[in-house]
């Protein structure tokens, strides 16, 4: 592993994001400025914080969308303010044209002429945690309180219903459109898989889950919960349902972020340590690289077309490593 | 670590707990306070400190009725955790029609927030001209008051000295434990609302059962939620008192609201002391008797209280 260079913001890294062409990074801290960088780990630009903390940002029409506890959502020079509440994450859709956020009971969805006419408003639940679907820019997922709901824009009731009666603190929608994933405070992980109307429910793990990703091909998701990652297979016409699932160990905490590259399929996990495995996986079986980075690790982003890594770490710093040989 | 004390702020609508805030965040205390409000719907206060939030209540669905917490709160308590720059201390303030049961299970409940902060107790704003009305309205009313460690009986200019007379009588029947202050708009020093030590397990060592005897029993009882309090010399049997809270909170734990209990416990040298919200409950070492008698010392608010039953329960766990 190389390091082309690294950018440092004021606190503990939440999220990385690339943008679809993979020339600039946004780095949100948890409060102070966000931060937008080039491939090259060059300091472009530094975007004003929002109070008491900032929520995850996204690109939204070519520009940064940032969001926050002061209930705003920035976007180039376009500002929102929908209501009062927090708003701890912006998730752009899958086509790049609508901007979704969670406020409250509220799921807000912005055009980029800054219409929200496809807003939802008065859910049952709050928002804890949002996802597109990646196959259909109407579709998106809410978690929150009784597991997720499925909601397709412009109706007011939920198509489909992932209500386990517990509590989901993060929702993933698989590349290719099948499964749908929740990490759970009672320390499971939840798999819906849509097509079979079938859900699956994991338990086991450790602690409540900080972290859960889908490869981009969507044969495999990863789960945090504890030191070991676990690897489900979802290739399968059962999926995870009734299969072994990796294990990979190494770490040496609680592993805080996961993301697959979309280049090249490996899962970079990283821990509340700043142990990073990069696991590359090879016909059922694994191999890892392991690399101590000093501070805890709390945000990961791979490239979207090289094998180049961003690593967030809980000291505010951002490392891009290279896994070029 | 130190962890980071948090006061929770409970009140009926209308009985001033935005005043209280408004005064606590307009003070020269030299103390950073982040406020997490739940009032949606209310005037909201501008404030740079203030984080506004949606009450988002979730079951664990473990098993335990009781489980049920603030997901909100988890995930803006995790954020704030995660700053550079901590804050001295954080007050939450519920809705006005809030049970504070979730507020304090999530504290007890998430392993992070455990660690990381400490619940030092609840305040409580009464309205004290018009608290009766809102105790026959709903029952929210009286929980809050079963919760607090801290009561403000506030409005006190606006009731006659009868009536504040009868509502603080009425408040020390259901809650005989908590301190009560008289306020007029919400002035009171700021060290009686956020030093409270309420939930903190070394002061639960000063716990007096007596003053229930001082103020439980003289007056008309209109509520169900009440306090009782137990007092017996002697060691218990750990594992007799361990079985006895154990199925008492398995079998009652949903009216329990708060109990706090000192234990002189066979073959312990030093005082157990224990405190338990509903189902959940902490125990921990209370250090030596330094001289003290040993004896035990429990007290319980909660709704249908049996004394009679408890006091026996309690007494077949002496050694």
């Amino acid at each position: 592993m190389k390091s082309p260079g690294s950018i440092t913001a004021e606190d503990h890294i939440l999220g990385l994001k690339w943008n679809p062409e993979g020339t600039r990074l946004l780095a949100t801290p948890a409060t102070g400025a966000v931060l937008v960088a080039d491939e090259a780990a060059t300091l472009l630009e530094e975007l004003p914080g929002h109070g008491m903390g900032n929520g995850i940002s996204d690109w939204f029409d070519s520009e940064p969308a940032t969001c926050g506890f002061d209930g705003k959502i920035r976007c180039g020079s376009r500002e929102w303010k929908p209501g009062r509440g927090m708003i701890e994450h912006v998730r752009t859709s899958p086509d790049g044209a609508l901007l979704a956020a969670g406020q409250g009971k509220a799921l807000y969805i912005f055009d980029t002429a800054g219409s929200d006419e496809k807003s939802l408003r008065d859910l049952p639940t709050v928002v804890s945690d949002l996802a597109w679907n990646p196959k259909s820019p109407a579709e998106i997922a809410t978690a929150g309180a009784g597991g997720a709901l499925l909601w397709r824009l412009g109706e007011k009731e939920p198509f489909a219903r992932f209500d386990w009666g517990g509590a989901s603190l993060l929702v993933r929608w698989s590349n290719d459109g099948r499964w749908l994933a929740t990490a759970d405070q009672t320390a499971s992980v939840h798999v819906y898989d849509i097509p079979r109307d079938n859900p699956l429910n994991m338990e086991g793990f450790e602690s409540k889950v900080r972290a859960l990703a889908f490869s981009a091909d969507g044969k495999r998701l990863a789960t945090a919960g504890s030191s070991v990652v676990t690897v489900w297979p979802c290739a399968s016409a059962k999926g995870p349902d009734g299969a072994h699932p990796i294990q990979v160990d190494g770490s040496e905490s609680e592993v805080l972020a996961l993301d697959f590259s979309p280049a090249t399929g490996q899962l970079a996990t990283g821990d509340g340590e700043g142990t990073l495995l990069v696991v590359t996986f090879e016909k059922g079986q694994f191999r890892r690289k392991r690399a101590r980075l000093g501070a805890g690790i709390s945000a990961l982003a791979w490239h979207p077309s090289k094998p180049l890594l961003a690593v967030g770490h809980t000291s505010g710093l951002v490392t891009w490593l290279s896994m070029e040989s | 670590m130190s962890r980071i004390p948090v006061t929770i702020l409970t009140g009926f609508l209308g009985a001033g707990k935005t005043t209280l805030l408004n005064r606590i965040l307009g003070e020269n205390h030299g103390l950073r306070i982040a406020v997490i409000e739940n009032e949606f719907g209310e005037i909201g206060i501008d404030h740079e400190l203030v984080i506004n939030a949606e009450e988002e209540l979730f079951e664990m669905n473990n098993g335990c009725i009781c489980c049920t917490v603030r997901g909100d709160l988890i995930r803006i308590l995790g954020n704030l955790m995660k700053r550079r720059d901590k804050f001295d201390h954080i007050l939450i303030e519920t809705t006005g029609l809030a049970d504070p049961g979730p507020v304090v299970q999530t504290f007890f409940v998430d392993e992070e927030l455990r660690e990381q902060t400490a619940v030092n107790g609840v305040v409580t704003v009464v309205d004290a001209h018009h608290f009766s009305r809102h105790v026959g309205e709903t029952h929210e009313a009286e929980e809050q008051v079963a919760f607090a460690d801290v009561i403000l009986l506030n409005k006190s200019d606006l009731a006659t000295p009868e009536e504040l007379e009868e509502t603080e009588q009425r408040i020390r029947a259901i809650n005989a434990l908590a301190v009560i202050h008289r306020t007029t708009r919400a002035e009171i020093d700021i060290k009686k609302v956020l030093e409270v030590g309420g939930f903190n397990l070394d002061r639960a060592t000063e716990l007096n059962p007596h003053f229930l005897d001082a103020h439980g029993h003289h007056h008309h009882h209109h509520s169900d939620i009440s306090s009782v309090g137990i007092e017996a010399e002697g060691d218990c049997d750990g594992k007799k008192l361990n079985d006895w809270i154990s199925k008492l909170v398995r079998d009652q734990g949903q009216d329990i609201f708060r109990m706090k209990g000192v234990f002189a416990v066979k073959g312990q040298a030093d005082r157990v002391v224990f405190q338990g919200v509903h189902m959940l409950i902490d125990a921990a070492s209370g250090g030596p008797w330094a001289g003290r008698p040993r004896k035990n010392s429990l007290v319980f608010i909660g709704r249908k209280l049996d004394r009679e039953a408890l006091t026996s329960g309690f007494r077949s766990c002496l050694a």
